[in-house]
């Protein structure tokens, strides 16, 4: 038994942390918002926002999307025990390579607690946990292609929720986001001993 | 998975829509899920299985089970 394994912590799937309360406090909020803006109260279906999270791991986030907002919300990730807990918590679940398997114009709003982590490419430890959290050596490896791939499957109207980390720039990051057609307003953020999160709203 | 679904998935390789073949429906729920099934393009002819209620809809390069 490996160390991880004695100690029970779980090495498959990245488990609820600071990160994902703080997305999905926000999140909530948001969506609520935006909701209001596009005029969506009524109960057909129709009129339900539809919200993808990518890289869903255990499911928190959707899952709490799902109780606070009226929102249709799809859970995917790259991660087969991930996509396996999040339907076990009733989530639409799918095992999804970023956002590839969905149709133009799809979701009203994108939500993503990316792997973000700086990572020497010497020490990476070549897991599904490594690959929850690791964001290359600049810690933008996912990020990147994220930003230039998200706004096909973007409503008109729809916006991005993307949790930045201080150790990834956030600046970086919002000039990637500006290359690819997005404007950004941080909305929330909170201080840690190591690194400041910021949650990062990307609109058209 | 909901069949409803279906109208917002589409192969990851190309963008065309998926066709359901063989699908296995978890009668017990109300709105009918689909179990398992096969998701197929209608212009590649890829072909992306629906195991335990889950579309694997990774790209062929990218469906082995270890991370690396």
């Amino acid at each position: 038994m490996d160390l991880a394994a004695r100690r029970g912590l779980e090495t498959d799937v990245y488990q609820p942390a600071e990160d994902s309360q703080l997305l999905a406090q926000t999140a909530g909020d948001r969506l609520d918002k935006l909701e209001q803006r596009l005029e969506r109260y009524g109960d057909a279906p129709s009129d339900r926002l539809r919200v993808l999270e990518v890289g869903t791991g255990s499911g928190y986030v959707a899952d709490q999307i799902a109780t606070e907002t009226e929102a249709r919300v799809v859970a995917a990730d790259l991660n087969p025990h991930a996509v396996k807990q999040a339907r076990e918590r009733g989530l639409e679940a799918v095992r999804a390579d970023l956002v590839s398997p969905f149709s133009d114009g799809s979701f009203d709003a994108v939500v993503f607690n990316p792997p973000y982590l700086p990572t020497d490419p010497d020490h990476e430890w070549d897991d599904w946990m490594e690959r929850a959290l690791s964001g290359g050596e600049d810690g933008r490896a996912v990020i990147d292609p994220f930003l230039e791939r998200v706004a096909r499957v973007l409503a008109p109207d729809g916006i991005v929720l993307l949790l930045v980390s201080s150790l990834t720039g956030v600046d970086a990051v919002v000039e990637t986001a500006g290359e690819a057609g997005f404007s950004a307003a941080a909305v929330a953020d909170e201080s840690f001993p190591f690194e400041t999160l910021t949650i990062l709203e990307l609109y058209q | 998975m909901k069949e409803s679904l279906l109208e917002i998935l589409c192969c990851p390789l190309d963008k065309n829509d998926l066709e359901l073949e063989d699908a296995e429906y978890d009668d017990s729920s109300e709105d009918s899920e689909i179990l398992s099934g096969t998701l197929v393009c209608t212009a590649c002819g890829e072909r992306y299985p629906i195991e335990d209620g889950i579309p694997n809809l990774l790209p062929p390069d990218m469906r082995e089970e270890s991370p690396a």
